[in-house]
């Protein structure tokens, strides 16, 4: 399969030798020391792994170039690293996705009579969708101790945080990556640097009866809500 | 694949600690041994934006000081990345409970954890609070009014412009109009884009600053390369952070860092007056420091979180805290992110974040039906962090997710800056949770009232136009907040307020406050550079007293003659303010 976006043989790991020693030394580690799961059991990863396919799908990526997602999540549940706050009304981020998981799971059984893992890609899609939207259809117990927006607002953020600090990501969305100290000079009009790729745009569409093509603000009522930004900007 | 002219990079120099790609500790740090009493001991707690700058004067003055900081000593070249995800560990991580009704999100979004504090990942905007910052009661019927006016700031201002030194504009015309010492930077794209927008609207910008960035090599610190990763810690060493701008000098003069040393509690003698602090060292051990003053600077959750947590006999409530106002009066700037998808590319990731911005709202307009105003300024969000805000602001996921991650570089994002102002019910308290050092941790509660939320939204739609002036064919923002400070406020009135206008509590004549904490109100400009100047001044009164400040009960409050003198060298006789 050729490399998705629209930037054809870019490649950031391709300029590694520009990159300083200990920056080169933690995206190798990233891209070649792919953690074992430790903190799920085998059945939460393999749900979870179903989830995050549908969460952040790579049907487009060849076997070999799939950027791999359980194993960051676990690894920072295992550490017990996080973001350096709880909200209030949110148990501790492990409780979290352990009860998140089980009630994705009693969905997906109130809904179609069997588990997650069993349905397709489609219906797999409507059930995040009802995340998503806030609204799920079943384990009312379980949301009512892990508010259904933060829950979404979590995996969503756990899922694009592996996938983006990925090189294979950078090359997809044309991200110079690790720039230092090599500089960039070309500062104005999108230009490239003679190293980075020019973009060659074509029309790109999601698969056809996917859900999650389309943008919904989250339960349409955040601000209410008050989910803030989570990236650290100004 | 190409390889580099001068051969595969590897760090300069090998052994020597590194701040930057060029500048290195040469001294060995002064360590003061164990048990000892330290004389003219005014221990720092926390080396961040305003212990940094008062380590380094006190240092100077001749003082015996150590600097205590909960994260560790960076060494630039081992310890940090030119990576969004790896730069994780620059913040302050240990975990806090969030709540009220609109909760505000820490972690990488308020707060540094190692020497340099939270200015080793700010983005370095450094404008000055306006006139009228300073007395929002008597002029707008809102907030309170500082114990001090501009003019008793300005020349402090002028002195930490050149000691960044700050990189700006000739004139910059809002507040009191004043020009900066080192010339503006080249635009970004994002840049561009704010000063398309304005100039279709008629509104005035101020291209390439004001930023502490370098954009000429000076001394040991060389210019921007321009590799937009400013919040991910400069590993060039051309943004300023007061790791490489004050704490060199301040070792070179006989402080001592502890770094990895977590401070758990400030003693009180029967004197009612501050005998020292108990802290944990790297392995875990709790240890005591005798000092003869203590100043707190750790941030507007650290500072009050310290303060509770060391009461005791003669003080229930927590040190310092008869006002009951330690801990209230939290404030955040409504920071949501404005951004526009371009036809064109932009390439956002190029550039320092901070490059340009218009404070042509920053001043109360009755007719807009709310009291004080707000800043807009170019951010620079990288993939992660631009992935998060596509799903709080365009609810991506999935497929969805990807593709508009896919026109990444078609974006461009302004970040609104808001005053909110002071509540009561804004505040720091300490939750049942412990760390796991067993302190109880920190719970901030907050909520945004009638004015905040007015204002919010006339600036966010202001926001978004300039986006759609400068061409933008699809405009969306997400809630955000930026820049804590308060929770430990300054006045005149110890019924109302924390510490005096030298950062002095009123409660304990030998324990200070030095960090955005004692800020009564907070203005739309980023705090930065008012936490140094008002450290700067505080340490002149410090260093005018003297003995005093270990014997009295009398707290003097003249204010003392600026000091020139105490500059890190190299800093002084350069660059001149053009107005
Ligand atoms: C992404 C981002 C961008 C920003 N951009 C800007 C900007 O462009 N301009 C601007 O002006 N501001 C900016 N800021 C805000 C700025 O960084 C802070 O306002 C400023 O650093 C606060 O200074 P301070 O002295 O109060 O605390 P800090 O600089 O945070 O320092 C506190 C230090 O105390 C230490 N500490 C705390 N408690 C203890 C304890 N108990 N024992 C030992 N040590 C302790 C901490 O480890 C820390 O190093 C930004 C912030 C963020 C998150
Ligand atoms: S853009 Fe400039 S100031 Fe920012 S990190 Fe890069 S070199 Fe440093």
């Amino acid at each position: 399969m050729a490399q998705p976006g629209y930037y054809p043989g870019f490649s950031t790991l391709g300029q590694q030798k520009f990159w300083d020693a200990k920056t080169r030394q933690v995206v190798l580690d990233r891209v070649g020391n792919v953690p074992e799961v430790r903190f799920f059991s085998p059945q939460e990863a393999c749900l979870l792994n179903a989830v995050c396919d549908r969460v952040l799908p790579q049907d487009d990526r060849d076997e070999s170039h799939k950027i791999p997602i359980v194993p960051q999540i676990d690894r920072r549940l295992f550490e017990n690293s996080h973001d350096g706050y709880q909200y209030e009304d949110m148990p501790p981020d492990r409780e979290a996705y352990q009860l998140g998981l089980r009630a994705i799971e009693k969905i997906a059984r109130h809904r179609y009579g069997c588990g997650f893992l069993e349905i397709g890609p489609q219906e797999q899609d409507e059930i995040l969708r009802l995340l998503h939207d806030g609204k799920p259809s079943a384990a009312n117990d379980i949301w009512k101790r892990v508010p259904v927006h933060r829950f979404w607002m979590l995996l969503v953020s756990d899922c694009t945080d592996a996938y983006y600090s990925h090189p294979w990501a950078w090359d997809e969305i044309g991200f110079g990556g690790p720039a230092y100290p090599r500089a960039y000079m070309r500062l104005e009009r999108g230009e490239a640097e003679t190293w980075e790729v020019t973009e060659k745009r074509y029309d790109w569409k999601a698969p056809e009866n996917s859900v999650s093509g389309e943008f919904e603000p989250v339960s349409g009522q955040l601000e209410h809500l008050g989910s803030p930004g989570q990236g650290g900007t100004h | 694949m190409k390889s580099p002219l001068l051969g595969e990079f590897h760090p300069p120099g090998g052994k020597p600690h590194m701040l930057g790609s060029i500048q290195r500790i040469e001294t060995p740090m002064h360590r003061f041994s164990e048990g000892e009493e330290v004389d003219y001991a005014i221990v720092g707690v926390g080396v961040g934006a305003g212990g940094g700058v008062l380590l380094q004067r006190l240092a100077r003055a001749g003082f015996r000081v150590i600097g205590f900081d909960a994260g560790p000593f960076w060494d630039t070249e081992r310890d940090w990345v030119s990576d969004e995800k790896g730069a994780h560990n620059l913040y302050w991580n240990d975990l806090r409970i969030t709540g009220g009704k609109h909760p505000l999100a820490f972690g990488a979004n308020n707060c540094g954890k190692g020497v340099g504090g939270g200015t080793v990942h700010w983005a370095s905007f450094t404008p000055r609070l306006h006139p009228s910052d300073f007395r929002t009661h008597s002029t707008d019927g809102v907030g309170v009014d500082w114990p001090i006016s501009y003019s008793d700031l300005k020349p402090y201002y002028e002195l930490m412009e050149l000691e960044l030194p700050v990189s700006g504009p000739s004139y910059f015309p809002w507040g009191d109009p004043h020009g900066y010492p080192y010339g503006p930077h080249p635009m970004g794209g994002v840049g561009d884009a704010l000063i398309r927008g304005c100039t279709k609207l008629g509104i005035g910008v101020s291209a390439g600053g004001p930023v502490a960035i370098l954009n000429g090599s000076r001394g040991d610190r060389p210019h921007c390369i321009y590799r937009g990763f400013c919040i991910q810690g400069c590993k060039v060493g051309a943004k300023a952070s007061t790791l490489i701008t004050h704490v060199p000098d301040a070792i070179e003069n006989g402080a001592e860092i502890r770094p990895n040393c977590m401070v758990s509690r400030i003693h009180i003698g029967r004197d009612r007056r501050v005998t020292g602090i108990s802290y944990f060292d790297p392995e875990g051990r709790e240890r005591f420091q005798k000092a003869k003053a203590v100043v707190v600077a750790g941030y507007s959750i650290e500072t009050p979180r310290l303060l509770l947590n060391s009461a005791c006999p003669g003080f229930e409530n927590g040190l310092a805290n008869s006002s009951d106002c330690v801990g209230r009066y939290l404030m955040a700037q409504a920071g949501n992110v404005v951004l526009g998808r371009f036809e064109e590319l932009v390439r956002m990731y190029k550039a320092p974040p901070a490059h340009a911005l218009t404070e042509e709202f920053y001043e109360t307009d009755p007719k807009r039906g709310f009291a004080r105003g707000f800043a807009i300024q170019t951010v620079g969000p990288l993939p992660m962090a631009f992935a998060r805000q596509m799903m709080t602001a365009k609810g991506a996921w999935g497929w969805g997710m990807r593709s508009v991650m896919m026109d990444y570089n078609h974006w461009a994002s302004f970040g609104f800056l808001g005053e909110i102002l002071p509540h009561a019910e804004n505040r720091v308290q300490l939750a049942e949770e412990k760390d796991r050092l067993g302190i109880p941790i920190a719970k901030a509660t907050f909520t945004l009232h009638d004015n905040d939320q007015k204002l919010i939204e006339y600036g966010k739609n202001k926001t978004m136009e300039v986006m759609w002036a400068a061409g933008a064919t699809e405009v969306v923002q997400e809630v955000r907040y930026a820049h804590l400070v308060g929770a430990a406020r300054m006045g005149s009135d110890p019924e109302t307020s924390v510490v005096d206008q030298f950062g002095r509590t009123h409660d304990i004549a030998n324990l200070f406050i030095c960090d955005g904490s004692i800020m009564p109100t907070q203005g739309s400009a980023n705090p930065g550079l008012t936490i140094m100047a008002l450290a700067a001044r505080t340490a002149d009164y410090l260093i005018r007293e003297g003995n005093e400040v270990f014997t009295s009960h009398k707290p003097n409050s003249d204010k003392p003659a600026m000091r020139r003198d105490l500059s890190p060298p190299d800093t002084r006789g350069h660059g001149m303010p053009r107005i």
